[in-house]
């Protein structure tokens, strides 16, 4: 029989198909599984929480709030209000207020009757349950109020931090600003898990804070620094929450996801005013149905001269900014 | 001795004239407006509500918001008192005059600082002080003041009957609920209408970026900001030109 040198195999290439477990490899092996066991633990270990009741196991498997079936949501709804009589102490209403149709809301600000209190910020504090160290802590505000020097409107020379006697103080105007409500909403699109888009009927931009992954791009991709991203367990003092809730805006956030305004959907859905308008004490906020020609964002649009923050952006915003004198 | 007695005798001279002064004016104003008072019903008009009173803003489910009315009133002395808001109480014995200077204690609180405005009667009518005075001379209820105001200043009673100027709550769906208005006077003090400057609510503490701003009562606050403000001026300057 002819030996077939295509199919020799030398003992060399045996030696290297058939590698004998030495001790070196042996160890290799086993501190590589070590590695691989201890990775793999760190990464399920969020699941721990399951242990803990800190999430309940539909929780995580959660489908997007847009698949949830009416019955899956009602039991979500339940489940959150729980967790917040669980951690807090009280329990809210928690609602998931649908968009109406027909209503598509718009905001107007005139920028002649602000004199820059800072109501509206702390107004949206109250409403929307952001997290808070004390009373007077402002950072997850989702208004932020600019003063400017008249002459101009430079944003860069704006300043955030003014603190004088008393507001306004000559030669300056102050423009408050939040969530823009685009049309073009950049934020939207940027969301690798389209964990926040824009309601089709009234065109608020939404959160599923339950299904966020906290990548922030949203807010990098906004150009009015509207988003504020929860970077530790949100603090809040029991007696502050606010009991009337929804799904989609003030509910209790979680760690690690990212909010903004929603023209305080759970007020605004119900007909009620926003609260930055309620507590405006010059009435210098304007707010109403788009759709509707007798409302009164309407009226402002009609008969007043309105600009938009950051036009050249192009993302066509629902809150108009107009100056009255 | 001499001087002190004079002196007395001088106080006590004028206090006599004074009176005998006052009681014949009392009655010759008696017996001249006696056609006049015979006009007024007996009983004087009445009025329901002193304007003093700031009828709650928005919502009673709303306690957590500050919805404190920008206008804190107190009222006059007499309300405070007890009495009626019933001007005609004691306007029926003080006839109206297009005088600027207020003789008595009870009105020396107001500072009149009204545009163009110069006496009561601008706005007050002259026989009912209960009511406001419109062009033609004719009352305008006190209830009704938005209209008082609307004769000078149309362009911004038109934008308040939208709903766009002054302060609204409550519901913007009327269908829903109520949407509550406030009148002008609840914000603005008619007598001197500019909007009070306030004590801004403290700004935000932790800046999200960089140490900006630097520490309260340090000598470079100022030096600081001013030069930037004008480097980016001058920098904006730059670039138009």
């Amino acid at each position: 029989m002819n030996s077939d040198p295509q199919n020799e195999v030398s003992p060399q290439t045996l030696e290297r198909v058939y590698q004998p477990v030495t001790r070196r490899t042996f160890l290799k092996g086993t501190a590589a599984a070590v590695a691989g066991l201890a990775g793999l633990g760190a990464a399920l270990s969020p699941l721990l929480a399951l242990e803990r009741g800190e999430l309940t196991l539909e929780a995580l498997l959660q489908k997007r709030y847009r698949e949830l079936k009416p019955e899956e949501l009602r039991r979500i709804l339940k489940a959150l209000e729980d967790q917040c009589e669980r951690e807090y102490g009280v329990r809210p209403a928690v609602h998931d207020r649908k968009a109406r149709a027909g209503v598509e809301f718009g905001y107007a600000l005139n920028l002649t009757r602000c004199i820059g209190c800072r109501k509206c910020a702390y107004g949206c504090l109250k409403e929307n349950n952001q997290s808070r160290d004390a009373a007077d802590d402002l950072e997850m505000s989702y208004i932020r109020v600019l003063e400017l020097d008249k002459g101009g409107m430079n944003l860069e020379t704006s300043t955030l931090y003014y603190d004088p006697p008393t507001v306004p103080q000559e030669g300056k105007f102050y423009m408050p600003v939040q969530c823009q409500q685009c049309r073009q909403p950049p934020c939207t699109k940027v969301c690798p898990v389209r964990a926040t888009w824009q309601e089709e009927t009234d065109g608020i931009v939404v959160v599923d804070y339950n299904w966020c992954i906290g990548c922030r791009y949203c807010m990098a991709a906004c150009p009015y620094d509207a988003r504020r991203f929860n970077y530790k367990k949100p603090a809040l003092p029991p007696a502050e929450i606010n009991p009337n809730q929804d799904y989609l805006s003030n509910r209790l956030r979680y760690k690690g996801v990212v909010e903004k305004c929603t023209f305080c959907l759970q007020r605004s859905r119900a007909g009620k005013y926003p609260a930055c308008l309620e507590v405006c004490p010059t009435g210098a906020r304007i707010f109403g149905d788009l759709r509707d020609p007798k409302s009164e964002i309407r009226y402002v649009l009609d008969h007043k001269r309105v600009y938009i923050l950051k036009e050249e952006v192009g993302t066509l915003p629902r809150f108009y900014y107009f100056f009255d004198k | 001795m001499d001087l002190r007695i004079r002196k007395v005798v001088r106080a006590a001279a004028a206090v006599v004239l004074g009176a005998s002064a006052t009681v014949v004016w009392l009655a010759c104003d008696a017996g001249e407006a006696a056609p006049a008072l015979a006009a007024v019903p007996a009983n004087l008009p009445v009025v329901a509500r002193p304007p003093a009173h700031q009828p709650p803003t928005g919502l009673a489910s709303d306690a957590h918001l500050d919805k404190t009315p920008p206008r804190q009133t107190v009222g006059l002395d007499l309300v405070r008192n007890g009495w009626t808001y019933n001007c005609m109480e004691c306007h029926k014995l003080l006839p109206a005059r297009w005088h600027y200077d207020r003789p008595l204690s009870e009105h020396q609180d107001i500072q009149l600082d009204h545009g163009n405005n110069r006496f009561c009667l601008n706005c007050h009518h002259a026989t009912n002080r209960n009511a406001f005075v419109d062009y033609d001379g004719r009352e305008i209820a006190e209830a009704d003041v938005v209209l008082l105001c609307a004769k000078c200043h149309g362009t911004i009673h038109r934008d308040w009957q939208a709903s766009v100027h002054g302060r609204v709550n409550g519901f913007w769906d009327s269908r829903l609920g109520v949407k509550t208005r406030l009148r002008c006077i609840q914000c603005h003090d008619p007598h001197s209408p500019r909007f009070r400057a306030m004590k801004p609510l403290p700004p935000m503490k932790y800046p999200p970026r960089g140490a900006y701003p630097p520490a309260k009562g340090s000598p470079q606050q100022d030096a600081k900001l001013a030069p930037a403000g004008q480097e980016a001026g001058a920098r904006q300057a730059g670039n138009a030109s």
